[in-house]
């Protein structure tokens, strides 16, 4: 028998993981293209895509019911980010630099980012689990078999919930982050409040505000359809549910991680400073 | 190629999955107002000759007409279109469980029609009280017996007054009683509203009960195909040991010595 060489096996591994990856993008691609094609099929015939129900349900499970975590998961990060960041600048006599330093952090990174992991967790395994039942009980097949477009009926008004809500979500993950630095700077490094509102407002740029609200749009859609796509692609039961659920998370933490990165230098790129 | 006459028809058709084909040049006709029964062994393929038919699986060669629409070319969106006329219950229901009965057998009317609120009410009401089922009109899918889901999904089914209606296993794990009001149903659709129907089962009480023409499906082809009387005086060794349910004959041959091995 041929023994095979370790660099071809090494090579064959990655050739069959750049293959699964770049086929998995592809149809998170065209699932996204086939439901925004759907959805907008069926406005052009001049009907509602979805029920507004359906839409306000899931922006309350997606939204309203997601505020608490991510204030508070943020809060306490502004907390720490402060005051770990407040005793190294004060060895230089910049303290007055933290608030400035939390305000950009958060609007422009932390707040989207930690938003997004926060939303694929809570709301992308719910999705996925969700639909993925669906799947497998023939719901989804039920739907389709009547002559309704399940990408219309069961995604878009996920997706759109999801995409709308993350820039809300980041906004109060930005103001909590910078309430829990001021209540820091105000009990450690003695700046007072109105003089941290000034600092964070002279070091906080209209550009900063606007990339953290594109980002967060960009993660919306891609936790949003990378949940639905893996919920509707179940396989194998109850244990398929509990595979894809797993799998959805990863993938979209992992994701939102890698565009974050993605965004950053192609950003960086066009606006070095 | 020529249109078909019939109401549905598959020509040549082949599907496999994975190392197994499930059809092989599998050739089906069904006239209009004819309530057909599909007979075969558990997996033998019966569930996706329904599927094939609704276009919600594509087969690896063949093809598929509804009418003079050929199902295997059709785009999505012509697809749906026709998909509104034909009406489908699945084997366990398939009843949305997040929506009560009235939404579940209201939601193709509020999706493809324009309808008012009250108008979709009055269809509901009248398809719920043609099964029965009008007092648990506010119930969920969860709170009803496994008889009970069955009638909501064929008033689902019958809620766009399809010309086809497609039953998959509609009275398995009924108990007597409850399988022959499912089988009266289906029956009385056909007389009355001039329904065509394609049932597969391997009930045999259920079948004989419904059917006007019975087919045999077997590794892949229709085998036998006759009138129920006819069906039940068939020579094939095949229909023969699955009707009368003997362990001796050729479909268990192979496996039947594996088991008795073991």
């Amino acid at each position: 028998m041929i023994q095979a060489n370790p660099p071809v096996l090494v090579a064959q591994g990655i050739g069959h993981l750049a293959r699964t990856f770049f086929r998995e993008v592809g149809s998170v691609f065209w699932f996204i293209v086939n439901t925004f094609e759907e959805t907008f099929e069926r406005i052009q015939h001049g009907r509602v895509p979805f029920r507004a129900v359906s839409f306000f349900r899931h922006t309350e499970r997606a939204g309203v019911d997601s505020v608490p975590l991510v204030g508070l998961v943020s809060f306490f990060l502004g907390l720490t980010m402060a005051l770990l960041t407040g005793y190294q600048l004060q060895r230089f006599g910049t303290q007055r630099l933290i608030p400035g330093l939390v305000a950009i952090g958060f609007t422009r990174e932390l707040g989207p980012l930690l938003t997004g992991i926060m939303l694929a967790a809570r709301i992308g395994a719910a999705f996925t689990a969700e639909l993925g039942t669906m799947q497998v009980s023939e719901e989804v097949e039920a739907i389709e078999a009547m002559g309704i477009g399940p990408l219309r009926f069961l995604v878009a008004p996920r997706m759109l919930a999801l995409v709308l809500l993350m820039p809300c979500l980041s906004t109060v993950s930005n103001i909590a982050a910078i309430i829990a630095s001021s209540l820091v700077c105000k009990a450690y490094f003695s700046i007072a409040f109105p003089y941290f509102l000034d600092l964070v407002k002279d070091s906080l740029l209209i550009r900063d505000i606007i990339t953290g609200i594109l980002k967060s749009f960009l993660f919306g859609l891609l936790i949003a359809a990378i949940a639905c796509y893996r919920g509707l692609t179940v396989k194998g039961g109850a244990a398929g549910v509990g595979t894809a659920t797993t799998s959805s998370v990863v993938t979209a933490i992992t994701t939102v991680i890698g565009f974050d990165t993605l965004y950053n230098v192609v950003y960086t790129t066009f606006y070095p400073t | 190629m020529t249109k078909p006459a019939h109401m549905v028809e598959l020509r040549d058709v082949q599907v496999q999955f994975e190392e197994k084909k499930v059809l092989d040049d599998f050739s089906l006709k069904v006239d209009p107002r004819e309530r057909l029964v599909i007979m075969g062994q558990t997996g033998s393929g019966k569930s996706t000759i329904l599927r094939l038919i609704l276009g919600t699986l594509r087969p690896d060669a063949g093809s598929i007409f509804f009418k003079h629409f050929e199902i295997t070319r059709l785009q999505r969106r012509k697809l749906q279109h026709v998909r509104q006329h034909i009406g489908m219950v699945y084997q366990y229901s398939a009843l949305l469980s997040s929506r009560n009965v009235r939404d579940n057998v209201a939601l193709p009317l509020e999706e493809l029609t324009d309808k008012s609120r009250s108008e979709i009410d009055k269809v509901v009401d009248g398809k719920l009280e043609l099964v029965g089922m009008k007092d648990s009109r506010d119930l969920l899918p969860e709170e009803l017996s496994g008889g009970m889901r069955k009638r909501v999904a064929l008033a689902r089914a019958l809620v766009l007054e399809p010309e086809l209606i497609l039953l998959d296993e509609p009275s398995a794990g009924l108990d007597p009683v409850i399988a022959s009001v499912i089988d009266e149903l289906i029956i009385s659709l056909s007389e009355t509203a001039k329904v065509t129907s394609i049932t597969v089962t391997h009930e045999m009480d259920s079948a004989f009960r419904i059917g006007t023409r019975m087919a045999m499906l077997y590794q892949g082809k229709i085998i036998e195909e006759a009138e129920p009387e006819k069906f039940k005086q068939s020579k094939n060794p095949v229909v023969a040991q699955f009707l009368s349910g003997s362990t001796e004959g050729p479909i268990l041959e192979g496996s039947l010595d594996a088991i008795t091995k073991k």
